[in-house]
C-alpha cells in the first residue's frame, strides 16, 4: 500500500519534472534574437534614448524576443554592400523606389502571409500597399512613412524681408519673386535647391517639373521610354536659370545634397527649399534646428491638368535569410514600431509619449498609409504630446490633400534621376549652359538605362 | 640644424659675394616665408577655428577670436563625435596593417634572398611585374572576395581581417626588403649554418636584429599609407563604429556644427604631427630613401 | 670572419645537390624545403589570395557580367563596347588628363627649384625641410576636407576673404566647371610636393662637387651651374619623378570624391570615379564588369604610356 502510494509520488513527480524540463526546453528554444535598424549614426542622445526606450518597451510586451538595434545611414556603396555580404540587419529600411527591385530579385523576405494576418491589413491605402508589393504579387514590405515633396521655408527670413510668414507663395513665380526679396532684404539665398551628383539634383528637378506638369518618363520596365527633355523641363530650367543668373537670389553653393541642405536651412542660412515634407525630424535629430524659424507649405502646382505632387515613401522590410521564428519575430517589430502607432490607440500614445519625453518630434506631417480618417483619428490620439509647431506647418497640412499624388518614376528612377544631376549642375554654374543640348544627352543618357534595366 | 651637406653649387667662398649673399639669400629668405605661410598657416587656421564659435568661423574666418574662444567645440568632438574612437580604430587598422606588411616582407624577402628555392625566380618575376599593375586594377575582384570568401563562407565585411590581411601584399616592401637583405654579407650566415644554426634560428637570431634600419623604413611607409587609406576602408568597413577617422569624418559633416567639425579634424591631425615632430629623421630619410631606389 | 669565399660555399652546396641520390619528400623536407616554404607560405598565401588572384580575375570579369546574385555570365566584348561607348567615359579620360596635366605643371618645377634652393641653405636647413614636409603629414582627408572650407564660394569663405582685402572678387572655387579642376590640382599639389621636394634635395646633396668646381674653372656662373651641372646630374630622379607623377595623378580618386563627387557638371569626373561609379554607384549593386573593363584599359595604357616614355627618355639618358 504505501509503497505503491509512493511509487505513484515519484513517479507523478518524474513526469512533472520531464514535463518541466521539457516546458523549458521549449521556451528556451522560443527565444528569438532580431537586429533591427535604428537610427542615423551621430543622432543626438535623446533620440538615442528614446528609441532604447521602444525597444524596451517591445522586449517587455514580447519576452522571448531580443532586439539589437544597429546604427545605420543608407547610402548606396554601403547598402550595396551589406546587401551583397548578408550584413544587413533582419529588419531594414528602403525607400520605395528600391523595394519591388528588390523583392523582384528575391533579396527581400516574403511576407504576405504574415502581413494579411494583422488585425488592420484590409485598412492600407492600396496605393501606398502596391509600393512594397513585389510583381509576383508578394507583399515584401508594409510601409514606414510616406511622404510628398513640399516646400520649406524659414519664417524668420520671411519676416526680416517684409514678406508673410502665414502666406507662403502659393505659384512658382511668387516663389521666385519672394525669393529675390528675401535675398534683397536679409542677403541670404531666399531659394536654394540640391544639386549634387547623387542622383538629388534630378529628384528635386523632376519635382518641379511633376509641379509644372511634365513626366520624366512614359510606360514600364525596360519597355519605358526616356522623356526627360519634355517642355516643362526646360520651363524648370529656365526659372532656376532666372533665379540663378538674373535674380542672384540662390547664394553661391550649388553643390547641396540632402543633409547639407537641411544643415545650411536649419542654420538659418536659406529661405526656401523643397524637400521631403518628413524632413522636420531630420532636421531637430541632427541639426537642432529652432523650432520657431520653420515653415512649411505645399510644392505651388500649376494650372495643368497633370501638374501633381511627387510622393516617396520607406519600406520596412525583412531580410531574406531568416527562419520563421525569426521572420514572425521581425514582423512583431514591424507591428509594434511602425505601423501600430498609428493604427493602435494605446500604441500611438505610449509612442508619443517616448518620443516627446526625450524631445523628439511628435506629430510631424505624414501622408496617410491607411485612410484619411485614421490618418487624423490618429492625430487626435496623440495631440497632448504634440510637440511640432504645427500651426507654422497649416499651409501645408491643409494644402496637401488638395494635391494629385504622383509616384517616383517606376522605371530605374536612380538612373534617370542621375541623368539630370550634371544638367542641373550646369544650369547653376555656367552663365551660358545649353539647356536644350544637355536636356537631349540627358534624355539618351537615361533611355540607355532604362533599356539595359540598370 | 647645423651641419649640412651642401652639393657644392655655391661654395662657402662665394657667399661673400653680395650678388649671391643678397641675391640668393633673399630667394631663400622668400622661400623661408611662402613656407610658413603656406606649409604652416593652413595647419594654424585649423587650430585656431578649432576653439572658435562657429558663427565667428563662419562670418569672420580670418578674425581672431572676436567672441572668445570656444574650448567646448574640443570637448563636443571627443564626447559626441566621439573621436576618439574612431581615432583607436585607426590605430587598430594600423597596426595591423603594419603587423601584416611586416610579417609578409620578412620571411618572404628571407626566403627569396638567404633561402632561394629553385622556384624563386619565378616569384621575384611575378613581384617585380605585380609592381607595375596599378591598385585600381585590383579593386573590384578584391571588394567581391571580401563580401563573398571563396573557401570560408562568411563574409569579411566590417571585419578588420578586410583591411589588414589585404595590406600584406605590398610588392614594393618585399623588393624593399629582399634587396637589403641581399646587400648583408653572405660570411655571416655561412657563419651561422656552420654553428649548426638552422633556417629559423638564422632568421630570428641573426637576420632580424640586423635589418632594424630597414625594418624601420618599411614601419614608417606601412602605418603612413595605413593612415592615409581612404578607399578601401570606405568600401569594407560600412559599420560605423568600426570606420577609421578618415571614413567617418566625411559621413558626419552634415550632422556637425563647423566649429565642433573643425575641432573634430585638428584631433585627427595631431598624432601625425606630433609622430612627425618626433621621428622627423625616420620621416626624412626615409623618403629620401625611397626616392634613391626609385632613381 | 671565415675565409671561405661565397663561391666556394655555393660550389660546395651544388655539388652536395648533385650527389643526392633521389629527391624524396623526405629527403627534401631535410634539404631545407619544408622550412623554405613555411618561410615562403605567407607571401605566397598574401599575394596569391589579395593580388594575383585578384588580378586574374578582373582580366576574367571584365568579359562578364557578374551580379553576386546569381552566376556570372559571359558576354564577350560587351562590357568595353559600353564603357567605350558611354558618353561620361570620354568625359572622364579628358578630365583625368587635364588633371595629370595641371599638376605636372604646377607640382613638378616648383618642388624642383625650392629644393635647390634649399639644397644651398646654410643654416636651419631642417627647419625648411619640416615645414615642406608639414602638410604631407596631414591625413589626406583631412586636408580636403578643410580646403573644401577655404574655398567656400561666398564672400566669407576663406581665399575668398583674403582675396578681398586685395580688391580681388569673390570666386566660385568648386561651384565652377572652370575653377573646380584648378582648386582640386592646388589642393592636391599643396598636399604632395613635400615630398617631392625631400626627394630631390636628398638627390641634390648626392651630386658630385668637383663637377661645381670644374664649371666654376670654365668660368660657369650660377645659372649655368645650375643648367649644366645640377640638372643633367639629376636626370634619373627627375625622369622617375615625372613618371611617378603621372601614374600616380591618372588614378586621383579622393579629390573629386571628396571634394565635388565629380561634378558640377561632369567638370571633376576621373576615371577612377567613372570606375567607383559604376562599382558602386548603385545601391541596389554595381555593374562589375563594365568596372573591370575600365580598369584594365586604363592599366594598359599606363602601361603602354610607361613603355613609351622609357624608350623615349633613355635616349636622353645616354649621356
Amino acid at each position: 500500500m504505501k509503497s505503491k502510494r509512493l511509487a505513484g509520488a515519484v513517479a507523478i513527480a518524474g513526469v512533472l519534472a520531464v514535463c518541466a524540463t521539457a516546458g523549458a526546453a521549449v521556451s528556451s528554444t522560443n527565444s528569438v534574437t532580431i537586429s533591427v535598424v535604428s537610427l542615423i549614426p551621430g543622432s543626438t542622445k535623446a533620440a538615442i534614448n528614446q528609441f532604447n526606450a521602444q525597444v524596451a518597451e517591445f522586449e517587455k510586451v514580447n519576452p522571448t524576443i531580443t532586439i539589437k538595434p544597429v546604427e545605420y545611414q543608407w547610402t548606396g556603396p554601403t547598402f550595396a554592400a551589406k546587401l551583397a555580404a548578408g550584413t544587413l540587419p533582419t529588419v531594414f529600411e528602403v525607400p520605395f523606389t528600391d523595394a519591388r527591385t528588390l523583392g523582384d530579385n528575391g533579396q527581400l523576405a516574403d511576407l504576405t502571409e504574415l502581413a494579411k494576418a494583422l488585425p488592420y491589413f484590409s485598412k492600407y491605402n492600396k496605393a501606398v500597399l502596391a509600393e512594397g508589393t513585389d510583381s509576383k504579387g508578394q507583399i515584401i514590405g508594409l510601409p514606414k512613412g510616406a511622404y510628398a515633396q513640399a516646400l520649406h521655408y524659414n519664417r524668420k527670413l520671411f519676416q526680416e524681408a517684409g514678406l508673410d510668414p502665414n502666406t507662403p507663395p502659393t505659384t512658382w513665380a511668387q516663389v521666385r519673386a519672394d525669393a529675390r526679396q528675401i535675398t534683397q532684404k536679409t542677403g541670404q539665398p531666399g531659394y536654394v535647391e540640391m544639386a549634387k551628383d547623387d542622383n538629388t539634383a534630378g529628384w528635386i528637378l523632376t519635382t518641379v517639373v511633376y509641379s509644372l506638369g511634365g513626366r520624366m518618363e512614359t510606360g514600364y520596365g525596360t519597355k519605358a521610354k526616356a522623356t526627360v527633355d519634355n517642355p516643362e523641363t526646360v520651363a524648370a530650367l529656365n526659372l532656376l536659370k532666372e533665379m540663378r543668373w538674373t535674380d542672384n537670389s540662390m547664394g553661391s553653393n550649388f553643390d547641396y545634397g540632402w543633409s547639407d541642405i537641411n544643415q545650411a536651412f536649419a542654420a538659418g542660412n536659406v529661405g526656401m527649399y523643397v524637400s521631403g515634407s518628413d524632413v522636420y525630424t531630420n532636421l531637430v535629430q541632427a541639426s537642432n534646428i529652432d523650432p520657431s524659424i520653420y515653415g512649411l507649405a505645399p510644392i505651388p502646382l500649376s494650372k495643368n491638368p497633370n501638374a501633381g505632387v511627387l510622393g516617396g515613401g520607406t519600406e520596412a522590410v525583412v531580410k531574406p535569410t531568416v527562419n520563421a521564428a525569426q521572420k514572425a519575430a521581425a514582423m512583431k517589430w514591424i507591428d509594434f514600431y511602425y505601423e501600430q502607432p498609428l493604427v493602435s490607440q494605446p500604441r500611438a500614445i505610449q509612442n508619443a509619449r517616448t518620443l516627446a519625453a526625450n524631445k523628439q518630434p511628435v506629430g510631424v506631417p505624414a501622408l496617410p498609409l491607411f485612410n484619411e480618417q485614421q490618418y487624423n483619428l490618429a492625430n487626435t490620439w496623440i495631440k497632448p504630446y504634440i510637440n511640432v509647431p504645427l500651426a507654422q506647418m497649416k499651409p501645408f497640412t491643409t494644402g496637401i490633400f488638395g494635391q494629385k499624388l504622383i509616384p517616383e518614376p517606376e522605371a530605374s528612377t536612380q538612373s534617370v534621376y542621375h541623368s539630370l544631376d550634371a544638367v542641373v549642375e550646369a544650369v547653376l554654374t555656367e552663365p551660358d549652359a545649353d539647356v536644350p543640348s544637355l536636356l537631349q544627352q540627358a534624355n539618351q543618357q537615361a533611355q540607355q538605362a532604362i533599356t539595359s534595366g540598370d | 640644424m647645423s651641419d649640412h651637406p651642401s652639393s657644392g653649387l655655391i661654395p662657402p667662398g662665394e657667399w661673400r659675394r653680395p650678388s649671391i649673399r643678397f641675391g640668393v639669400g633673399g630667394a631663400q629668405a622668400m622661400l623661408l616665408l611662402l613656407l610658413v605661410i603656406v606649409g604652416l598657416g593652413p595647419i594654424l587656421w585649423l587650430a585656431k577655428s578649432a576653439i572658435t564659435p562657429t558663427n565667428d568661423t563662419i562670418t569672420h574666418p580670418m578674425g581672431f577670436f572676436t567672441h572668445g574662444a570656444a574650448w567646448s567645440n574640443l570637448r563636443e568632438a571627443w564626447v559626441n563625435v566621439d573621436v576618439g574612437r574612431y581615432f583607436w580604430n585607426t590605430i587598430v587598422v594600423a597596426v595591423g596593417s603594419w603587423l601584416s606588411q611586416i610579417v609578409v616582407a620578412t620571411t618572404g624577402g628571407y626566403a627569396l634572398s638567404v633561402l632561394r628555392p629553385r622556384y624563386a625566380k619565378l616569384i621575384n618575376g611575378l613581384l617585380l611585374a605585380t609592381l607595375f599593375v596599378p591598385a585600381v586594377v585590383l579593386l573590384v575582384p578584391l571588394y567581391i572576395e571580401i563580401v563573398h570568401p571563396p573557401i570560408v563562407h562568411h563574409t569579411f565585411i566590417d571585419t578588420y581581417w578586410a583591411v589588414w590581411l589585404p595590406a600584406g601584399a605590398s610588392a614594393f616592401n618585399v623588393v624593399l626588403v629582399k634587396r637589403f637583405f641581399d646587400n648583408l654579407p653572405r660570411e655571416i650566415f655561412e657563419a651561422a649554418r656552420i654553428d649548426g644554426a638552422g633556417p629559423f634560428t638564422l632568421f630570428w637570431k641573426i637576420v632580424l636584429p640586423l635589418s632594424r634600419p630597414i625594418l624601420g623604413v618599411v614601419s614608417v611607409f606601412a602605418v603612413l599609407a595605413s593612415w592615409k587609406d581612404f578607399l578601401w576602408p570606405l568600401l569594407v568597413l560600412t559599420d560605423p563604429s568600426k570606420q577609421t577617422l578618415s571614413v567617418r569624418l566625411p559621413s558626419i559633416q552634415s550632422q556637425t556644427s563647423l566649429g565642433v567639425f573643425l575641432a573634430a579634424m585638428f584631433i585627427a591631425c595631431l598624432v601625425p604631427l606630433a609622430g612627425f615632430l618626433v621621428f622627423q629623421r625616420s620621416f626624412l630619410r626615409g623618403t629620401g630613401l625611397g626616392g634613391a631606389i626609385k632613381g | 670572419m671565415s675565409a671561405i669565399s661565397e663561391v666556394e660555399v655555393e660550389g660546395a652546396v651544388l655539388a652536395a645537390r648533385r650527389h643526392r641520390v633521389r629527391r624524396t619528400p623526405l629527403s627534401w623536407i631535410r634539404g631545407g624545403g619544408l622550412s623554405t616554404f613555411l618561410f615562403m607560405l605567407p607571401l605566397l598565401l598574401a599575394f596569391g589570395a589579395f593580388s594575383w588572384y585578384p588580378i586574374v580575375r578582373t582580366a576574367v570579369m571584365s568579359f562578364q557580367h557578374t551580379n553576386l546574385v546569381e552566376a556570372p555570365t559571359w558576354v564577350g566584348w560587351q562590357n568595353f563596347d559600353a564603357v567605350i561607348h558611354d558618353p561620361q567615359t570620354p568625359i572622364a579620360v579628358r578630365n583625368t588628363a587635364y588633371f595629370a596635366l595641371l599638376a605636372l605643371v604646377f607640382g613638378y618645377p616648383i618642388p624642383l627649384a625650392a629644393a635647390v634652393l634649399m639644397s644651398e641653405v646654410r643654416k636651419r636647413r631642417g627647419l625648411y625641410s619640416a615645414l615642406a614636409y608639414l602638410p604631407v603629414v596631414i591625413p589626406p582627408v583631412v586636408a580636403v576636407l578643410l580646403w573644401k572650407t577655404f574655398y567656400d564660394a561666398s564672400s566669407n569663405g576663406v581665399f575668398n576673404t583674403i582675396l578681398g582685402w586685395a580688391g580681388l572678387g569673390p570666386y566660385p572655387w568648386l561651384q565652377s566647371p572652370h575653377w573646380a579642376m584648378p582648386s582640386l590640382v592646388l589642393e592636391s599639389t599643396w598636399a604632395n610636393a613635400g615630398g617631392t621636394v625631400i626627394i630631390y634635395l636628398a638627390a641634390l646633396t648626392g651630386v658630385n662637387s668637383e663637377l661645381y668646381e670644374a664649371a666654376a674653372v670654365d668660368g660657369a656662373n650660377l645659372r649655368q651651374k645650375v643648367w649644366h651641372v645640377t640638372l643633367p646630374q639629376l636626370r634619373g630622379v627627375l625622369l622617375v619623378t615625372m613618371i611617378l607623377q603621372i601614374i600616380g595623378t591618372a588614378q586621383v580618386f579622393l579629390e573629386p570624391y571628396l571634394f565635388t563627387s565629380g561634378g558640377p557638371a561632369n567638370a571633376t569626373l576621373t576615371v577612377l570615379l567613372q570606375i567607383y561609379n559604376y562599382a558602386f554607384g548603385n545601391s541596389l549593386g554595381g555593374d562589375y564588369g563594365k568596372a573591370t573593363a575600365l580598369s584594365l584599359m586604363l592599366a594598359a595604357f599606363l602601361a603602354l604610356f610607361s613603355l613609351v616614355y622609357l624608350r623615349a627618355t633613355r635616349s636622353w639618358s645616354q649621356e
